[in-house]
């Protein structure tokens, strides 16, 4: 059979992206991903008060704004560190940051399985549809989206938190209020989405206790298991992990073994072609995302599902469902500590720095997301931000595949790798911001 | 006009430069698909709808309502080899309604900041007209906002399945949504009322026009009688107003309010400086007790 390219649309991610996939001899060799329009945040906040990336770089992202925020102000309370302004986050403060960050995981997560996994799942093995996935998707991802609101405001676009702490002062009965949500998105959890009480499905910690899942999460894993899909789409079994978070401390695993990182030696170079921009790890490419943090913090039933299938679909995406549950039952605990006394903030008002640099880094839904500001004459003198779908999705290098690529490369058809594709969440707006 | 009697309209959601935020708040609409089952949802750029992205590019589907999201450019972004800029024409040429959903399509928003000079909102170009208003005036309703409220939405999307005429003003805003200002029905009018400024982030009390850079008193919206999700608003949890709904979108320094000797620069909306400056010549020589205390007193 001779070498043929066949140029898809991919629509219905975050955005659009164009694959043109590379086959030889009924085997795809090669795709090429091309992302649509370069918007140019970091140039637009060039000129800036430093604290307006507070405001600007949620809007790099529709669905993971929040993150977008966590990192901004992360990247100004570094700065400030490094210029000798050392910030003592209250207790409380770092608590609701980490809840109203964690809200937004789940509804990136829910989204995923019901608006891109189990319809194109469905339609790739020609099954009828079952039910609409729509409504559980927005019934979700509208209720943890509210209890998020209840301290940041809003979502999308909330820039509640500011350097020292967060603009909120809750109240008694806005912690009630958060936690009857949260509530309700357990109960969700449990009757929807795993078919199991939540305290079962986290004891779960074996493969062959997999069966006991029911739900929609059991109907996909069924699905993958039956179609013969579950194998597939290995890549370089390489993972990172930038932030500290209560889903894993950093670090990499290369087969396995994990080692510290740091985000010096992160660096990004232009693609032919390309409006995304590419990102290696000490010239390595690595893959960001919820299978990453369950490999890195060498999370149970990821690390066992590793070892028998490694980085292919079922695991990467058993990985990414798996991070609700652990997200509902850490909210329920950073709720109920949260103490009304503390201060929200401490920083005064009136500070002002003119000179610093500095990085925040923060674990969003698709994986790592790296801010860097530089401040002079208290002005943004230049900003870099690298998104977690530069990790997955870049071409590659000389030497390698992208993460993304590599898994497609072998798939017999353009289906089959247009499900792998969409296993890593793709976000086009991240990727070409 | 066309023929539309006993058949729903059809919808078209098109996304030009975006960050989907406007997509992702409609779908925090509690009613959303009771909602969408008054129309026909022919394309839309994350829920299952009846046409694909190639047959939109193609230029194949029917439209009644179009809505647009993101802001504009002539020339050079293509989606499927096709300009984005030819596709948002041909279905604005056929639409009978054109919703202008978000600040960017609106008034071109953040990402006209990239390159003021090409980038712009659909019909307008911050508060100018561009060449296209002549052409679309009659059909367009703006609902600037970083992003939409979803129920902005589905007011205007109710009022036309209804067959009313949604009230409109210069902007082409409907009067029911920015007929008031953010700071309508904000909880810490009090403070504003005796001018009280915030004292730092973080506490209930206290007015965050005076020094945190709330732009609520001249900025056009109702985040704060339609809450946002349905719960809450940003000056409610101690963010400033950052102005989100207006044409020059977004400003610089969004934390700290530009003051002209000691008093904003910007006056609340419509409001004579001399009469501001009278009024708080008279409250600011008063000391309330209560405002000078915790809101709130819990028990030791």
């Amino acid at each position: 059979m001779k070498r043929k390219v066949i140029k898809k649309l991919i629509e219905k991610i975050e955005g659009e992206a164009e694959l043109n996939y590379t086959f030889d001899k009924g085997k795809i060799e090669d795709v090429k991903i091309n992302f649509g329009f370069y918007r140019g945040i970091e140039d637009i906040l060039v000129g800036k008060s430093p604290k307006d990336a507070l405001v600007i770089t949620p809007r790099v992202c529709g669905i993971c704004n929040h993150a977008h925020l966590i990192a901004a102000v992360r990247a100004i309370e570094n700065g400030y560190g490094s210029a000798g302004l050392k910030i003592e986050l209250t207790g409380k403060a770092k608590q609701i940051r980490e809840f109203t960050l964690s809200c937004e995981l789940m509804q990136n997560h829910i989204k995923w399985l019901y608006l891109t996994m189990l319809p194109h799942l469905e339609k790739y093995l020609k099954l009828d549809v079952t039910g609409n996935h729509a409504v559980k998707a927005a019934y979700f991802s509208t209720t943890i989206t509210k209890a998020m609101a209840v301290f940041a405001g809003q979502w999308p676009h909330s820039s509640y938190a500011v350097p020292g702490g967060v603009t909120c002062d809750p109240t008694q009965l806005d912690l009630m209020q958060a936690h009857s949500l949260l509530e309700e998105c357990i109960r969700f959890f449990e009757q929807v989405v795993a078919g199991i009480p939540l305290e079962t499905y986290l004891e779960i910690t074996s493969v062959s206790s997999l069966h006991t899942i029911g739900g929609d999460f059991g109907n996909l894993l069924h699905l993958l298991d039956k179609s013969g899909l579950a194998p597939r789409g290995g890549s370089h079994d390489r993972f990172i992990v930038f932030a500290d978070s209560f889903l894993a401390a950093s670090g990499k695993s290369i087969v396995t073994s994990v080692s510290p990182v740091d985000a010096r030696y992160v660096e990004e170079s232009e693609q032919q072609g390309s409006v995304a921009k590419a990102v290696t790890y000490k010239n390595r490419l690595y893959e960001a995302g919820p299978l990453a943090r369950g490999m890195v913090s060498k999370e149970p039933i990821v690390k066992n599902l590793h070892k028998r299938y490694k980085d292919a679909l079922i695991t990467r995406i058993f990985a990414r469902i798996h991070e609700i549950g652990r997200l509902l039952e850490a909210n329920r605990n950073l709720l109920s500590r949260i103490r009304i006394d503390e201060a929200s903030c401490v920083l005064e008002e009136d500070m002002k720095l003119y000179e610093f640099e500095g990085t925040g880094a923060v674990e969003a839904a698709r994986g790592s997301l790296i801010h860097r500001t530089t401040v002079v004459d208290g002005r943004i003198s230049s900003y870099e931000i690298i998104t977690p779908t530069q990790w997955n999705l870049s071409h590659g290098n000389e030497q390698e595949k992208g993460v993304a690529v590599k898994a497609m490369v072998g798939s017999g058809t353009e289906e089959e790798a247009d499900f792998i594709f969409r296993a890593f969440d793709v976000c086009s707006v991240c990727t070409a911001q | 006009m066309k023929d539309t009697v006993g058949r729903k309209l059809r919808l078209l959601w098109l996304q030009s430069i975006t960050c989907n935020g406007n997509t992702h708040s409609f779908l925090n609409h509690p009613e959303l698909f009771s909602l969408l089952s008054h129309f026909d949802l022919v394309h839309h750029p994350v829920l299952e709808s009846g046409y694909s992205m190639e047959e939109l590019t193609d230029k194949k589907i029917p439209c009644d309502i179009l809505i647009l999201e993101g802001s504009f450019i002539e020339e050079g972004f293509t989606k499927n080899g096709v300009e984005v800029s030819s596709l948002v024409a041909h279905y604005a040429q056929r639409a009978e309604y054109i919703v202008s959903a978000g600040t960017c399509a609106t008034f071109g928003g953040i990402f006209k900041q990239k390159d003021p000079e090409k980038i712009s909102g659909f019909c307008f170009d911050g508060e100018e007209r561009t060449e296209r208003y002549e052409h679309y005036a009659q059909k367009l309703i703006s609902l600037p906002g970083c992003p939409i409220h979803p129920r902005w939405l589905s007011y205007v999307l109710l009022m036309i399945a209804s067959g009313k005429k949604v009230a409109l003003d210069s902007l082409h805003r409907p009067v029911e949504l920015y007929g008031y200002t953010v700071h309508s029905g904000c909880t810490r009018n009090e403070y504003f009322e005796w001018k009280i400024d915030a004292k730092q982030f973080g506490l209930k009390e206290g007015c965050l026009f005076y020094e945190q850079g709330c732009q609520g008193p001249y900025t056009r919206g109702s985040c704060n009688k339609i809450l946002w999700n349905d719960i809450t608003s940003k000056t409610r949890v101690g963010t400033p107003c950052f102005g989100c709904t207006e044409p020059e979108f977004p400003k610089v320094g969004l934390f700290s309010t530009r003051t002209n000797m000691g008093i904003p620069a910007t006056m609340p909306l419509g409001i004579p400086r001399r009469a501001y400056l009278t009024l708080t010549g008279v409250v600011k020589s008063f000391k309330i007790k209560r405002f000078s205390e915790r809101l709130l007193e819990y028990d030791k």
